[in-house]
Formats: structure tokens, C-alpha cells, sequence
């Protein structure tokens, strides 16, 4: 059940795609800019998302392939590779997002400073509630 | 921590590939492994040491600086 959602997950993120830009085209002057903007936005990135997915499940992998590239998925090193690209991810974000507010604080102000300083409060909750996960797992 | 890996590996004529196919581990970590970059898991350690038949403290050399 699992493994066929999967396989129909990027087929339904294409069609979804499709139907919100076909929606925009057909709203057009009638629909306020904004929600035409997240109609083509959100379209977009599902169309692109979807794309990958399909151009992912085509391709064919003979038994040794398909080994080799399982074994590469669960390697210790692979593993402790992407943990810490991911963390040093997290940082780079982090750092990123308060020169984004500086930046906003300075020449902007207003909503903007106070939804960077909430994205940012996010990112960081977002960090301990998975420390406190982990500590708890191991 | 030093590693026996590549040493033992040459003596018995194993390629890295079937090292890597013996232990599930990709070849690259094999070769992270000879040359130092990547300390092994104690997992991973103790399948390496039961391929070559030996234990772990045969296999990988812990130097005594790094434990204090």
C-alpha cells in the first residue's frame, strides 16, 4: 500500500500542478494578484516536484544497481555524511535568516522584521523539539 | 585511531570491493577507512574484524592519547 502511494505520490503532484495554473489561467483578472501569484507559485514547485518524482521512477536499475545503490542509502558514512551536511545546513539558515532581519530591521521594518524573527523562532524550535525527540530515542 | 584494514586486506588479496561486499558498506568507505578519514562504528569494527577472523583490537589501533 505503502509502495504504491509512493508511486503515485509525483503522478498526483503533476496533475495537482497543472490543475492550480490551469485554475490561475482561468481566474484571471477576476482573482486578487496575490492569490494568483500562490496559485502559479504553489503550481510551480509541485509541477517541479512532480517532474523529479516521475523522471526518478523511470529509472531502471538491474539487481546489482539496485544493491549497490540500497547499500549506499544505509552506509554508516553516507549516514553520517548527510547528518552533518545537515546540521551545517541548519546553521548557514540560521545565520542566513538573522542577516535577512538585520537587513529588514534596517531598511524595511515593519510586518516583514516581525515574520523573519517568527521564521526564525520557528527554525529554532523546530531544532530542540528534535534534540528532545532523539534524546529520548537513544 | 589507526586502522590494520588495507594490510590485512593486501595480505589475504581482497579487493576493496569484496572487502566493502563482505561487511555492506559502500567501497568508498572502505577507502575512507585505509586512509583515516573516517573512524568506523563499533558496529561496522566488529564486522571487519570477525571478515579478517580476528578481533577488534587486532584490526584497528587505538592510540592512547585520544582516549584522555
Amino acid at each position: 500500500m505503502r509502495d504504491q502511494l509512493k508511486k503515485v505520490f509525483p503522478y498526483v503532484m503533476f496533475a495537482a500542478a497543472w490543475a492550480l495554473i490551469l485554475a490561475a489561467f482561468l481566474l484571471g483578472e477576476r482573482a486578487p494578484k496575490p492569490i494568483l501569484l500562490a496559485l502559479y507559485t504553489l503550481g510551480g514547485m509541485l509541477m517541479g516536484f512532480g517532474a523529479v518524482g516521475i523522471a526518478l521512477s523511470c529509472i531502471h536499475r538491474s539487481p546489482e544497481q539496485q544493491k549497490e545503490y540500497e547499500r549506499g542509502e544505509h552506509d554508516e558514512r553516507n549516514v553520517a555524511i548527510r547528518e552533518k551536511a545537515a546540521m551545517s545546513s541548519w546553521y548557514w539558515t540560521l545565520y542566513m535568516l538573522w542577516a535577512a532581519f538585520m537587513v529588514i530591521q534596517i531598511f524595511v521594518g515593519g510586518l516583514w522584521g516581525v515574520a523573519v524573527s517568527v521564521v526564525i523562532v520557528l527554525h529554532c524550535t523546530f531544532y530542540m523539539i528534535n534534540i528532545h525527540r532523539w534524546n529520548k530515542r537513544m | 585511531m589507526t586502522n590494520r584494514i588495507a594490510e590485512l586486506r593486501k595480505a589475504r588479496k581482497i579487493s576493496q570491493a569484496e572487502l566493502a561486499d563482505g561487511v555492506d558498506v559502500t567501497r568508498q568507505t572502505i577507502i575512507s577507512l585505509e586512509s583515516g578519514r573516517y573512524n568506523a562504528s563499533l558496529l561496522l569494527a566488529h564486522k571487519i574484524a570477525r571478515y579478517f577472523g580476528l578481533t577488534i583490537e587486532e584490526v584497528f589501533l587505538f592510540e592512547e592519547e585520544e582516549t584522555t
